[in-house]
């Protein structure tokens, strides 16, 4: 016994020194930020884009001199879209890894876990893509946002709507994450609030193989709109179902996320085209740098980004900027300096604010997009618009019918 | 009218490929007397290696049915051989130790896959992968209709097999009494090795056929082997024309429920049957043919 008892003693020192070796392997010279995102599973395309942006971000933020002279170290951790393992890994990153601060965050649900934790160990955490408003909205001073709450994104849209296509109908279909439903909901009171008439709202599970039934609901009814708000696969799915149903509302409309990737064109082929999308970002807007990083992401990696890229490369200049301002890198000196930002990044202006009943919270703008033989061009609003919108589209023509 | 139409088709089609996937459970079950809870992540290995063949040697995914069939059989084989029957022999606490096999075998599988994949979700693009036709305003999917047409013929050459071939013989045989069919000098040993093949080598053509459809990624096993299960107990444990009512209704089903009831309820349809069933016919539709012979 007395044995057993040695040697689990010995065991557990072991592993002590060896967990305590790895943390305090931090060398002087650099800066360590944790970076929550997903790099596996289904949303693992939204996190390449935005890993990609991070990486790109980061070593020119290291070539001109890191963070005084310290170099910036990301470590960035695979969440695979799942509140738990978002959950989990943030912990490491904050025991183990003892990062001066959190970034990234991609989807709603595992953005609000992640932000629960750091909460919880007073960890200041700059999100730059979980969207849903209870993620600055629930009165936790640690969390701050740089792209604006899901019940702005539609705010675009919305105008686009008022001034342009003047629907009275509409039908909302939504993914039922936490994501698609605050989407859908906002959408449903905007719909209310200028009058049009919501003929159908319905939640789908993820990764159904056939929308034919519900969206042969909706042909049936003849909305003006549909307005979808989807992830990317069922994104594609629902655009090539619309086209073999024939499904001819006046505007297909995404609620930003799955529509406006590169991988929607290719999925959806002839079935993407001149379907609309709100999106947080174009790399024509008239921000210092904006057309630099996309012409920059392109060379790097051969292929085209989006919003959410823009939004993970302004997320490292921003808290490449905070690390540059704070007296210590204790994690309250890191939160007044993340407070006093005020900033200009290829995303905007960023500067931390209460919006409505949102706290910290970066106020963006959104803007409406179209894919326009497969490239996706920025129209609306007309003074930043690259091409004409399109209206009306004779769907069944565009379709090859 | 036009939606009921048009979501019975969709049902239709789709019951299909449920079928495919019922009646390789079936047949397992039949023979061997177990659930296969690796069948959805044997499907799984299957739409890989259409993908893999389409994505870096443009083999049509139809035309890498030949490939996928042979190799989940030969895949089937094995895992009946070499990690299944060998636990039949072992004394253990518990009878359904190889069910749990089956378990292991797909989380193995699920694994197996990630590690070589990634969760990543992938996606085989075919010309005709949108393309439809039209019969007075209901629209009718090319790929599912292929689909469709492919699961009747691989069906009736199933059938066929068993009806008319010695080895099918000996099947059908083993699954009506195993005993009895040992000492009438069939090898039963062998008999589960290819049963077990044969089904794998079903659930594999429904995984081909789903590629230009649908997509694919590591997890897409579970709910699918969970689908079987289903159809597996709607028409009927181990009857292989049970499963093809089985699969039919499954598909309807799910269809009708998502246009009348709600797309967020359309497993929860499913799911609802499969307990009903089960309350008041545990025999499944098989059971309605022999109550209504008595």
């Amino acid at each position: 016994m007395k044995v057993l008892k040695i040697l689990m003693v010995f065991f557990l020192s072991v592993t002590l020194c060896f967990t305590f070796g790895v943390s305090s392997s931090m060398a002087a010279g650099t800066v360590k930020v944790g970076i929550v995102l997903p790099l596996t599973g289904p949303q693992a395309k939204f996190g390449e884009v935005e890993k990609f942006s991070f990486d790109l971000a980061l070593e020119e933020i290291n070539a001109a001199g890191g963070i005084n002279g310290k170099k910036l170290v990301l470590v960035i951790e695979d969440d695979t879209g799942r509140p738990d393992v978002g959950r989990s890994v943030v912990e490491k990153l904050i025991t183990k890894d003892k990062v001066v601060m959190i970034g990234g965050g991609y989807s709603s649900s595992v953005t609000y876990a992640v932000a629960g934790v750091c909460q919880q160990n007073a960890m200041p955490f700059l999100v730059n893509t979980g969207s849903a408003d209870k993620i600055t909205g629930s009165g936790w001073d640690w969390i701050y946002r740089l792209n604006p709450p899901v019940s702005h994104y539609a705010d675009a849209v919305t105008s686009l709507l008022v001034e342009k296509v003047k629907p009275k109908t509409v039908a909302i279909l939504y993914e039922n994450s936490l994501f698609g439903t605050k989407g859908a909901k906002s959408f449903e009171k905007t719909c209310k609030k200028f009058g049009y008439k919501v003929l159908l709202k319905q939640g789908y599970e993820h990764g159904g193989i056939d929308y034919k039934p519900v969206l042969t609901q909706i042909k049936r009814l003849n909305p003006d709109i549909v307005y979808m708000v989807s992830y990317i696969m069922d994104a594609s799915l629902l655009m090539k179902q619309s086209r073999e149903l024939k499904l001819t509302p006046k505007m297909f409309i995404g609620g930003a996320a799955g529509f406006t990737l590169p991988e929607f064109v290719e999925n959806a082929g002839k079935a993407s085209e001149k379907v609309i999308s709100a999106t947080l970002w174009h790399q024509v807007l008239p921000f210092p740098g904006a057309m630099d990083y996309y012409n920059k992401f392109v060379a790097k990696y051969n292929k085209p980004t989006e919003y959410h890229g823009a939004e993970a490369y302004a997320n490292c200049y921003v808290i490449a900027d905070v690390l540059k301002r704070t007296k210590s890198f204790k994690n309250t000196d890191v939160k007044k300096a993340l407070s006093q930002t005020d900033m200009m990044t290829v995303f905007g202006p960023v500067k931390f604010t209460t919006w409505g009943k949102l706290k910290n919270q970066n106020i963006a703008g959104s803007y409406v997009v179209q894919w326009l033989d497969g490239k996706l061009e920025l129209v609306w609003p007309t003074k930043h618009a690259t091409k004409k919108f399109n209206y009306p589209v004779n769907w069944l023509k565009v379709w090859g019918y | 009218m036009d939606v009921f139409l048009q979501t019975l088709v969709a049902g239709i089609l789709i019951g299909g490929i449920y079928c495919l996937i019922g009646i390789g459970m079936s047949l397992i079950m039949g023979v061997m007397g177990i659930i296969n809870l690796a069948h959805g992540q044997l499907m799984m290995v299957a739409m890989y290696i259409t993908f893999v063949l389409s994505a870096y040697m443009h083999v049509d995914p139809y035309f890498s049915l030949i490939v996928a069939m042979p190799a989940l059989f030969l895949l089937g084989c094995f895992l009946q051989k070499y990690l299944l029957n060998p636990l039949m022999k072992v004394e253990s606490i518990l009878p359904e130790n190889q069910v749990l096999m089956t378990v292991g075998i797909g989380m193995v599988l699920a694994e197996i896959a990630r590690f070589i994949f990634s969760s990543d979700y992938k996606c085989v693009k075919t010309s005709y992968g949108g393309s439809a036709f039209f019969i007075s305003d209901i629209s009718f999917n090319v790929p599912m209709c292929i689909a469709f047409i492919f699961a009747i013929v691989i069906t009736v050459a199933l059938f066929w097999f068993l009806a008319k071939t010695d080895t099918g013989r000996s099947i059908r045989a083993t699954a009506q009494d195993k005993e009895a069919a040992t000492l009438m000098g069939v090898n039963s040993t062998r008999i589960t090795i290819i049963t077990f093949g044969l089904g794998s080598a079903l659930v594999a053509s429904a995984g081909s056929l789903l590629i230009p459809i649908f997509y694919l990624f590591p997890d897409i096993g579970g709910p699918f082997t969970l689908k079987a299960f289903v159809i597996c107990i709607l028409g009927g444990l181990g009857s292989t024309v049970g499963a093809i009512f089985g699969g039919l209704t499954l598909g309807i089903a799910e269809s009708l429920g998502a246009t009348y009831i709600g797309m967020g309820y359309k497993d929860m349809v499913g799911f609802v049957i499969f307990v009903l069933v089960l309350v008041f016919l545990p025999g499944g539709l098989v059971g309605i043919k022999r109550l209504i012979k008595s």
